[in-house]
C-alpha cells in the first residue's frame, strides 16, 4: 500500500518539478485524446443528425405505421379513421397521428390555385420532429378552433405575399365550404422549387370538407402512426393489426416500422476516427518517449541518490514508468476536458449543417477509451526509460 | 557481535584490457553500534568503494561482510535496497540534494521508501529533523537558495530522517570552508550520538578524522588502523597520509618509525580521545 502510494507521490512530484518538460511532451498526447473524444462526439452528433433527418420523413425510430385499405377500393375511409382512433384510445398511445393527403383550392393573391396538402393530428409534429422555422406547429387545442389553422411551407407563405407571420396571414380554402384559415407556422421548403404545400389538422379538414382525395377515389382511410416504446413495438403491431382487421371487415391492414438506420455509416466513421486518432496518439507517444529517454539520462544522479535511500530497482522501474503513465493520464484528462469545452462552446451541429433536437450525450466511452489509450501510450513510452534507469549502476549514478 | 563486520574483503574490477584492478585488498573492519570511525587516504585509494560496500551499494569480490551478524553475500537486490534504506544514511561531499525540490521535500524523500507510520508522517518527521539541524525556518526554500553549510545540514537531516543505525559520510566537509565544515561535523557528531547511530566518515581532513574514536588509513586498497595525534602545524594530506608515512601507522596503532619531528610528540591540540586503534 505504502509502496504504491509512495510511487504515485514520487511520480507526481517528478511531473510537478518538471512541468515544462511534461507540458511540452504531452501536448501531442492531449491533442490526440481530444481528437479521439471530440471527433467521436462529433460523429455521434452526425449520426444523430442523420437519424433525425430520417425521422423527419418516416417518423421516430419505433413508430408503428398502420395502413388500412379496402380490398375492393370502395371502403369507408371515415370508418377506418374512427377505428384507428379507437385503437389509440384502447392502448393509451400518447403520440399517435392519423395522416392522409388531399387537395384543395386556395385563394392566393395571384389567383386560386389547387394545392396539395397533408392532414394530420397534432402529435404528427412530435413523431416527425417538425420544428417550424416561424410560428409553431399544431397543439391539441387547435382542433377545437372555429377556423382551421395551417402550417405551410415557405413557398406557400411567399405565394401569400407575406415574409413572416407578424401580420397573421390568412388564406381562403375552397373546400366543401369556403373557410378562412390562419397560417400559424412555416416550415422550410424541403427542396429548391418545392410548390406551395400546407398541413391542416385532420379533424378540421373533416369539418370543413378539405379532405378531398386528389385521385377522386372518395374518402381514403388515413395511415395511423403510433410512436411507442421500443419494448412494445412488436406486441402492439400484432394487436393493432388484429384489432383493426376485426373492426374493418373487407379491409387489408398492415403495420410496419421504419427500416434501416445510419448505423453502418456510424460504424465506418467511427473506425476512421479511431484510426486517425490512434495514429496521432502514436506520434504523441513517440514524442513523449524521445523526451523521456533524454531526461532519464539527465536524471541518472537523482536515480542513484534515490537508490541510496533504499529505492529498489523495481521501485525505480515502476516510478519511471508510472511517471509516464501519470503524465499521459493527466494529458488525456486535459484532452477530454478540452473536448468537452469545445463541444459545449462550438456549434458543432450547425457546422454539420443541421440543428439537433436531441443532442447525444457526451461519449463517455470515447473519453474512457481515450484515457485508456493515453495510459497505454504512457506505459509504452515509459518502458524504455524505465529499463534504462534500472540498468544504471548505483555507485556510478551517484558520482554522475 | 559488531554491527558492521568486514573480513578479508577484496573488491576487484576487470578492466577493458582484461587486466584485473584490485581496489580493496583484504580489508578487515568492524564497527560497533554508536561508534565513530574515520578512514583517511589519498584519492583513488578505494575509500569510496569501501563506503559503497559498507552501504550495500556494492558487493565484495571476495571476503565476508556481516551486517548485524548476518552475511550480506546472498541478499537479493530488493532486500539489499530495503536494508540500505532502513539501516544506512548517506552524507555526500557534494550534498546530492534533489534539484527542484524544497528543503522539506528533500528530507522527506527517503521516507517515500519507508513503510507504515514513517511513510504517512514523512513531512512531519522531515520538519522535525530540519528543526533539529537548525533549518526549521527554511522548509519551503529550494536548495540552491541555501549556503553550502546549510545544504550539508539538509543532507545530514535527510541522512538521519529514517533513524538509520549507520551514517556513512563521504567527505562531508569536502565542499565547505574550514569553519563551516567544523560546524557541520559538530552537528553530525552530535546528532549521530543522540540517535545512537554509528558514524563512518571518509575524509581528507585530519581535523574531521580526529573527531572519531577510531581511525584508519587506506592506501593502495589496504586498510590500516592508525593512531592519530594532531601536530602543532597545519598539515597537508600529502604529509599526513601520503607515501611518506608522516602519520604514524602501525598494525597495533603505535606511531610508525620515520614520523617527522613533532608528529605524535608535542601536539598543540590535545591528543584525540581514543586515539589508539
Amino acid at each position: 500500500m505504502t509502496g504504491l502510494a509512495g510511487a504515485l507521490v514520487e511520480a507526481w512530484d517528478e511531473l510537478r518539478v518538471h512541468k515544462l518538460r511534461v507540458l511540452l511532451s504531452l501536448i501531442g498526447v492531449a491533442a490526440a485524446v481530444m481528437a479521439i473524444t471530440g471527433v467521436t462526439a462529433a460523429v455521434d452528433m452526425l449520426g444523430q443528425a442523420m437519424r433525425e433527418q430520417t425521422e423527419r420523413w418516416s417518423g421516430r425510430d419505433t413508430t408503428l405505421s398502420v395502413s388500412a385499405w379496402s380490398a375492393t377500393g370502395t371502403g369507408d375511409g371515415s370508418a377506418a379513421s374512427a377505428a384507428m382512433l379507437d385503437v389509440v384510445d384502447r392502448y393509451a398511445v400518447t403520440y399517435a397521428s392519423r395522416t392522409t393527403w388531399g387537395q384543395v383550392a386556395a385563394e392566393l393573391p395571384g389567383g386560386a390555385q389547387v394545392l396539395s396538402g397533408q392532414m394530420v393530428d397534432p402529435a404528427y409534429g412530435i413523431i416527425h420532429r417538425i420544428v417550424p422555422a416561424q410560428g409553431r406547429y399544431f397543439v391539441p387545442g387547435d382542433a377545437e378552433r372555429l377556423a382551421p389553422t395551417l402550417v405551410v411551407n415557405a413557398a406557400f407563405l411567399s405565394a401569400l405575399g407575406a415574409d413572416d407571420l407578424s401580420g397573421h396571414p390568412t388564406v381562403v380554402l375552397q373546400g366543401q365550404q369556403p373557410v378562412t384559415a390562419e397560417v400559424i407556422g412555416v416550415v422550410p421548403d424541403q427542396y429548391p422549387g418545392e410548390p406551395p404545400t400546407y398541413t391542416v389538422l385532420l379533424d378540421q379538414a373533416d369539418r370543413w370538407g378539405l379532405a378531398v382525395d386528389p385521385w377522386g377515389q372518395g374518402t381514403q382511410p388515413p395511415t395511423l402512426e403510433l410512436w411507442v416504446p421500443p419494448a412494445h413495438v412488436d406486441a402492439l403491431r400484432e394487436r393493432v393489426t388484429a384489432d383493426l382487421t376485426a373492426a374493418l371487415p373487407g379491409f387489408q391492414v398492415d403495420a410496419t416500422t421504419p427500416e434501416g438506420s445510419p448505423a453502418v455509416l456510424d460504424t465506418a466513421s467511427r473506425w476512421v476516427v479511431i484510426a486517425v486518432s490512434g495514429f496521432a496518439l502514436l506520434l504523441g507517444g513517440l514524442g513523449l518517449l524521445n523526451i523521456a529517454l533524454v531526461t532519464v539520462r539527465q536524471r541518472i544522479r537523482e536515480i542513484g541518490i534515490r537508490r541510496s535511500f533504499g529505492a529498489t530497482s523495481g521501485r525505480v522501474f515502476f516510478g519511471v514508468l508510472l511517471e509516464s503513465v501519470v503524465a499521459t493520464l493527466v494529458a488525456g484528462a486535459v484532452g477530454v476536458a478540452l473536448a468537452v469545452v469545445a463541444l459545449d462552446v462550438l456549434p458543432v451541429d450547425r457546422l454539420l449543417g443541421t440543428v439537433l433536437q436531441d443532442r447525444p450525450p457526451f461519449p463517455l466511452s470515447a473519453a474512457l477509451t481515450g484515457l485508456a489509450c493515453a495510459a497505454g501510450v504512457g506505459a509504452l513510452a515509459g518502458l524504455l526509460p524505465a529499463v534504462w534507469a534500472v540498468r544504471v549502476k548505483v555507485i556510478d549514478a551517484i558520482r554522475y | 557481535m559488531s554491527l558492521l563486520e568486514l573480513t578479508d574483503v577484496t573488491r576487484s574490477v576487470r578492466l577493458a584490457d582484461d587486466r584485473v584492478l584490485h581496489i580493496l585488498r583484504g580489508v578487515t573492519l568492524s564497527v560497533d553500534a554508536g561508534e565513530h570511525v574515520a578512514v583517511v587516504g589519498r584519492s583513488g585509494t578505494g575509500k569510496s568503494t569501501l563506503l559503497n560496500l559498507l552501504g550495500l551499494l556494492d558487493s565484495p569480490t571476495e571476503g565476508e561482510y556481516l551486517l548485524d551478524g548476518t552475511s550480506t553475500r546472498r541478499l537479493s537486490g530488493r532486500r539489499r535496497a530495503r536494508l540500505r534504506g532502513a539501516s544506512f544514511g548517506f552524507v555526500f561531499q557534494q550534498f546530492n540534494l534533489l534539484t527542484g525540490r524544497t528543503v522539506l521535500e528533500n528530507v522527506a524523500a527517503p521516507l517515500l521508501y519507508a513503510r507504515g507510520r514513517q511513510f504517512w508522517s514523512r513531512n512531519r518527521l522531515a520538519a522535525e529533523m530540519l528543526e533539529r539541524v537548525g533549518l526549521g525556518d527554511r522548509l519551503d526554500d529550494l536548495p540552491d537558495r541555501l549556503s553550502g553549510g546549510e545544504q550539508q545540514r539538509v543532507a545530514i537531516a535527510r541522512a538521519l530522517v529514517r533513524r538509520p543505525r549507520v551514517i556513512l559520510a563521504d567527505e562531508p566537509t569536502g565542499a565547505l570552508d574550514v569553519d563551516t565544515g567544523g560546524a557541520v561535523m559538530t552537528l553530525l557528531d552530535d546528532i549521530a550520538r543522540e540517535s545512537g547511530a554509528a558514524l563512518v566518515t571518509i575524509t581528507h581532513d585530519l581535523a574531521v578524522a580526529a573527531r572519531s574514536s577510531r581511525h584508519y588509513r587506506l592506501a593502495d586498497g589496504v586498510l590500516v588502523p592508525v593512531t592519530l595525534v594532531a601536530p602543532d602545524r597545519p598539515g597537508s594530506l600529502a604529509e599526513w597520509v601520503g607515501d611518506v608515512p608522516t602519520l604514524g601507522a602501525t598494525a597495533d596503532g603505535t606511531p610508525a618509525d620515520g614520523a617527522p619531528a613533532g608528529v605524535g610528540a608535542a601536539p598543540a591540540r590535545p591528543a584525540l580521545p581514543g586515539g589508539a586503534a
